[in-house]
């Protein structure tokens, strides 16, 4: 058995702790799920706060000098010449690289994206509110039926320059995430198994295709499969 | 370099690797240091050793952890060359927080930033590898070099600050 104080200490250390007994402790706890409900509030700030723009860095010019952090020499003359060589070689050898390399297939976009957002894999029981999901669903023009099990986490993300719905239901065998592809089309079936992700990218005839991917022990190709063919027969096209 | 990712697969999927893990590794070194200069020049410095010693990665699965350890190992690296001021906290805020926010973004996460900045180095890295980087507790104890135990700790006191800051309801958070 594990107390309040304890409960709420351990969750506060890690919220995504899966030890059965926090489980166990909060649906006996009405009190400690209300807690449990709260802190997963603050999480999906927090986890927004901390995914700063990291893209284009460098065309982001403070209102004023930053002050360094750091003291020493001033910033000029040589350094300023070999920051600017070194930016040039960089982005020079950055072009080449991106060109010599194949451009990524969907499922590798898919699978890439997700290391954006691993907030997105907690094992939890909080729900998402309602207003806040249907708001993610609307750019995909979708509703979701309650066959679709409990959706834990939504978010509109930029994918391959189109907001998609990204959400997360939990299912047996741990968090499925699913991508609702409405710009993307398939022929057929795509299963895949990449850096850690199991999936399948399933055609939507009319409605592009969907994405729905586990990891770890989350299944095997099977059961992502009938997963997604079950999450897709729950999905309620409204355009 | 050109000619080696084009013969080499596997240097054409390295680096895909290291692009994808790039806005990460770099949001990373933004909040380890508070200061997105720098961070850039980490981040820099880390993918070019990484490109250098990508052989001695055995492992795709084990990519992120040995990157962010490059990438903890410049950061330690940019003390040794040079000297530390005292930093005014609300100064490096005000300089810094215009090139992190997103125009959509709302005050509140605005707010969660600035509280960010304020939280003492121990507590903030622990609890941006756990939230943003995915870590489990042991992979953060592994990268810090602490035990798990003090990990928690850490976090403990580092979500009670931030929660506190930010003027969340706190009545529920259990005593120290």
């Amino acid at each position: 058995m594990i107390d309040c104080a304890n409960f709420r200490r351990a969750l506060l250390a890690d919220p995504g702790d899966p030890d059965p007994r926090l489980r166990a402790h909060r649906e006996d706890c009405p009190e400690c799920a209300r807690f449990a409900q709260g802190l997963a509030r603050f999480e999906q700030k927090l986890e927004r706060a901390m995914r700063v723009r990291a893209g284009e860095a460098s065309r982001t010019v403070p209102a004023r000098a930053p002050r360094r952090v750091f003291g020493g020499r001033p910033f000029g003359g040589r350094n300023r010449l070999a920051l600017a060589a070194s930016l040039a070689l960089g982005f020079v050898a950055a072009a080449a690289l991106w060109l010599a390399v194949p451009r990524p297939t969907l499922a590798e976009d898919v699978v890439a994206h997700m290391a954006e957002e691993p907030q997105a894999w907690l094992r939890t029981a909080v729900a998402v509110p309602p207003p806040a999901l249907r708001a993610v669903l609307r750019d995909a023009h979708v509703r979701l039926s309650p066959g679709a099990g409990l959706v834990t986490y939504a978010n509109s993300c930029l994918f391959r320059g189109h907001q998609v719905p990204h959400f997360v239901v939990q299912g047996e065998r741990g968090p499925v995430t699913v991508m609702i592809l409405v710009h993307e089309s398939v022929a057929r079936p795509r299963h895949f198994d990449e850096q850690g992700y199991r999936g399948v990218i399933l055609p939507v005839p009319g409605h592009g295709a969907m994405a729905v991917l586990t990891r770890g022990a989350g299944g095997d190709a099977a059961s992502v499969e009938r997963t997604a063919k079950r999450l897709l027969a729950a999905i309620v096209w409204t355009a | 370099m050109n000619d080696q990712v084009r013969d080499d697969p596997k240097r054409a999927r390295f680096q895909a690797l290291c692009q994808s893990l790039r806005p990460d590794l770099l949001r990373f070194a933004i909040w380890l240091s508070r200061d997105r200069a720098l961070a850039e020049d980490v981040v820099q410095e880390t993918m070019l050793r990484a490109w250098k010693a990508q052989d001695s990665l055995q492992d795709e699965a084990a990519a992120k952890p040995w990157l962010l350890t490059i990438v903890r190992r410049e950061y330690a690296r940019s003390f040794e060359r040079k000297r530390l001021p005292t930093v005014d906290i609300d100064e490096l805020i005000a300089s810094e927080e215009p090139s992190l926010a997103a125009d959509s973004d709302e005050a509140e996460l605005a707010q969660l930033r600035r509280a960010l900045f304020k939280l003492p180095d121990e507590y903030r890295e622990p609890l941006v590898l756990q939230v943003l980087m995915g870590c489990s507790t042991a992979e953060v104890a592994a990268q810090m070099g602490l035990s798990t135990a003090a990990v928690l700790t850490r976090l403990y006191r580092a979500r009670r600050q931030l929660r506190a800051i930010c003027g969340e309801d706190t009545s529920m958070d259990p005593e120290e």
